[in-house]
């Protein structure tokens, strides 16, 4: 397994056990709560230590790969899945501001927790496929 | 409906070269071990330059590195 591949599994672990931990404070995700932003901003932060503790944890154990800049078929690989990554948030976005619209009780907090979602989901695609797209070249 | 197919002899060329390991070939062109291995197993068909660098790095022209071949009908 190269290192790109091991630093999108650890990307991909870090946004899912993170969003988890948030969805675990904020239940309801889309409703009103005066914790919201405290919680984002905590997730945010802890998701950027983890990845840069396991990134150093990687480039300590490879030294050699880490130093080595991306060769075209990384770049391509990463390319094609912010590709998929950018349809579905651009899709999430869209159909947020539509149930935001639509629903009864649609709210600015709403319309931020919809995005925050799809924003989300964008990034698991992104690494999901980054990490597809390596085993199909391996 | 054209099927574009191409080959290469990278893992004989190795083996004349004292057995060159895919981590050397990568180092001397530029790209990961990965990489290589995915352009010699055919998974991944590489640019223009990488494909004269690895025919350098052989002492050959690109064409006796990579086979082109096309079937079926256009």
């Amino acid at each position: 397994m190269s290192f790109r591949e091991k630093s999108a599994w650890v990307a991909l672990v870090a946004i899912v056990l993170v969003s988890a931990m948030y969805v675990f404070h904020v239940p309801r995700v889309f409703a009103p709560n005066p914790w919201a932003m405290t919680a984002l901003v905590v997730s945010l932060v802890a998701f950027i230590v983890i990845e840069v503790v396991a990134w150093l944890v990687l480039r300590f154990r490879h030294p050699q790969d880490a130093h080595t800049p991306k060769d075209e078929l990384e770049r391509l690989i990463e390319l094609k899945a912010l590709r998929l990554a950018m349809y579905v948030y651009v899709a999430g976005s869209f159909l947020s501001t539509f149930v935001t619209v639509h629903h009864v009780r649609g709210s600015a907090q709403m319309l931020g927790a919809c995005l925050l979602v799809a924003f989300i989901v964008a990034g698991i695609v992104n690494y999901t496929a980054r990490i597809v797209y390596y085993r199909r070249h391996a | 409906m054209t099927k574009v197919s191409i080959a290469n002899h990278i893992r004989r060329l190795r083996f004349e070269h004292r057995e060159m390991t895919q981590q050397e070939l990568a180092a001397k062109i530029g790209v990961s071990r990965q990489t290589v291995n995915a352009i010699e197993t055919g998974k991944y068909w590489p640019s223009l330059e990488v494909a004269f660098r690895i025919a350098e790095v052989f002492g050959r022209r690109v064409d006796e590195v990579f086979d082109y071949s096309r079937e079926g009908r256009r």
